[in-house]
């Protein structure tokens, strides 16, 4: 019926998200530029670390920021190549490659946050 | 068929694309401040998600415990580091003002005053850059006076 395959994925749904998460990434940036740097220590010290992820809702609030910054960027970058005409295999390859760098990293800032202990 | 001639012919044909020059051809057509936008915030995004991967690893010795995690970020506290963080907050100021400028355009009628959001996004950022970077070097600028 069609002559050429078309994607049925306009992008819309993925543009909303990406100016709802930087909208998002705007306010947490203006949170971790205040406490981590407003006082060099409270960034720089594990004695300042710790102390903060006694709380689990930090470690909630900084896992999320990571998810949605490591999600915001990646699909930057996927923007980016989509500007360019791919053959299907390079397409693939490409989206694959950026999913699995991004898991792996949102995986290691997991693992960085929980090896952080709970002093009880 | 009328053809156009003289006055009227104010749309000239676009010269073609040359595809083997792509990288001047990027270079050299003439840039609005919008095509200026378009370009830092690609090249501010690149460097973002790049330095968020950098900062997952330079954050990893919280795995390590105390010694580890403070003799890393003694060496980022040293001024080299300070000043490149600085730079980095750069990135992070005109990427974040852009990106309203961005969703103004988007959702709120933005098309009509973009240039002037262009500007402000300039101006606020250069403000935000300076005011951050007497902060941050406010200990070495006491020495100084």
């Amino acid at each position: 019926m069609y002559k050429y395959r078309v994607s049925k994925n306009s992008g819309a749904g993925s543009w909303v998200v990406q100016r709802i998460t930087g909208l998002a990434l705007v306010v947490f940036m203006i949170g971790h530029y205040i406490l981590m740097h407003y006082q060099p220590e409270s960034g720089h010290t594990y004695e300042a670390v710790l102390a903060r992820m006694q709380f689990s809702w930090y470690r909630i609030i900084d896992l999320s920021f990571l998810v949605l910054g490591m999600y915001h960027g990646l699909n930057g970058v996927w923007n980016i190549f989509r500007d360019y005409k791919m053959r299907p295999w390079a397409r693939i390859s490409v989206l694959s490659g950026i999913i699995l760098f991004g898991l792996a990293f949102v995986a290691w800032g997991f693992v960085i946050i929980f090896s952080i202990p709970y002093l009880s | 068929m009328e053809t156009d001639t003289g006055s009227q012919n104010t749309h000239r044909k676009p010269k073609a694309f040359d595809q083997k020059n792509w990288i001047s051809e990027n270079l050299n057509y003439k840039k609005d401040s919008g095509n200026w936008a378009w370009i830092f915030h690609r090249i501010t995004g690149i460097a973002l998600i790049a330095y968020l991967f950098l900062h997952i690893y330079s954050l990893s010795p919280l795995t390590e415990g105390e010694v580890a995690f403070n003799n890393k970020m003694a060496t980022f506290s040293s001024p080299i580091y300070m000043a490149i963080e600085w730079f980095l907050f750069a990135f992070v100021i005109f990427h974040s003002l852009n990106g309203i400028r961005i969703v103004l355009v988007d959702w709120a009628d933005g098309a009509k005053y973009h240039r002037h959001l262009y500007r402000l996004s300039w101006i606020v950022g250069i403000i935000l850059f300076l005011a951050m970077g007497a902060i941050m070097f406010s200990h070495e600028l006491k020495n100084l006076f």
